[in-house]
């Protein structure tokens, strides 16, 4: 039953597992927890006993201090953004007082924070999952692009009640679902992002606008901006994919 | 960490480095030996526990070599710190503490 290739694929999964503590602690200790679980595959092999519950136990107990070292770190983290939410909401707060029609009140400027600090902690998790510099980098170009695209087409829906301008979400949608099946490995991140560009520029291409001329031009450079930013992510991401296979 | 009375864990932990140093698995097998097989401690719960001990100067990392017995890998060795050695100390007098005072009060008792 506990042969030395189920004791691999145990450990291959205790691995992944351990993905999960903060990172500072996992290039700290993970080598050591591997091994000793590894160790305990071993003692319990050569007792002739299988491995299931030794390994339901060792993961259930691990969970647990995977929960306890992430809330250990977190407050900082959750302080952190939430201060850069605020930084962040000043542009906005600023900028109203100066522009004639912008009319957020209360609700407008908590929505906003809200919106600001969920991108913060996105970023924040999510940038945790590797030390390159360019998966940081592409990561915050990704969740701002994607920020931007989210709230300028909420507003223009609003706006103007126009339905296909709902065929911007498509692009946000191929970014969640790449996001998700690339479990957030930058490889498959860089094709995600290659995804997302191409589609905003098909939407770009394809989409009638029937904007005034001068309305439609600064819809094609906003448009073009967010392929470019997409695409310059993806470029990020491809970088941090070379730079940890090396 | 140190002022106050400590974990069960941490205490098992430093009773086990208290004869020398020790790897993670090396820990976790002396735990189930001093306390006879009753307490089993999982690598979440040692790593964690070494990880606040470290901060709180009560254990340091030795070097990282072989285990002669253990295979070919090398494996990262812990010791106890003076300030470990001290707070292992410290608890077990607040234990003998403890002892008396029960052993009075089974005596009065009787």
């Amino acid at each position: 039953m506990g042969s030395n290739r189920s004791i691999e694929h145990c450990r291959w999964w205790y691995e992944k597992l351990l993905r999960l503590y903060p990172r500072p602690f996992r290039e700290r200790f993970g080598e050591g927890m591997a091994q000793s679980f590894d160790d305990l595959c071993r003692e319990r092999r050569s007792k002739g006993r299988g491995l299931f519950r030794l390994a339901l136990w060792v993961f259930g107990e691990t969970l647990v201090g995977i929960i306890r070292e992430n809330i250990t770190h977190m407050p900082k983290t959750v302080l952190r953004v939430a201060l850069g939410a605020l930084a962040a909401l000043m542009v906005p707060l600023i900028a109203s007082q100066f522009v004639p029609d912008w009319h957020w009140g209360v609700s407008g400027f908590a929505v906003a924070y809200v919106a600001f600090f969920l991108v913060g902690m996105g970023y924040a998790v999510i940038s945790r999952r590797m030390g390159a510099w360019s998966y940081k980098a592409g990561v915050g170009l990704a969740l701002a692009a994607g920020f931007g695209l989210a709230w300028s087409n909420m507003v223009h829906v609003t706006g103007t009640e126009n339905p296909t301008l709902f065929l911007y979400f498509s692009v946000l949608a191929v970014g969640v679902i790449g996001a998700g099946l690339a479990r957030l490995n930058a490889g498959g991140l860089a094709r995600t992002l290659f995804a997302m560009a191409a589609v905003m520029l098909a939407i770009s291409m394809l989409l009638p606008s029937g904007a005034p001329p001068d309305m439609a031009r600064r819809m094609a450079i906003g448009h073009a901006g967010l392929v470019v930013v997409f695409a310059a992510s993806g470029f990020l991401f491809r970088h941090a994919s070379a730079h940890s296979v090396k | 960490m140190a002022n106050g009375p400590l974990t069960p864990a941490v205490l098992h932990i430093l009773l086990a480095l208290s004869t020398g140093e020790r790897h993670g698995y090396g820990i976790m097998k002396q735990v189930e030996a001093d306390s006879q097989g009753t307490v089993k401690m999982g690598p979440g719960t040692l790593y964690g526990s070494l990880g606040r001990m470290m901060e709180a100067g009560l254990v340091r990392e030795t070097d990282k070599r072989v285990d002669p017995e253990m295979g070919d890998e090398r494996r990262i060795y812990y010791e106890l710190t003076s300030a470990g050695r001290a707070a292992l100390e410290a608890e077990l007098d607040r234990y003998r503490g403890v002892v008396a005072v029960a052993k009075k009060r089974f005596a009065y008792g009787q």
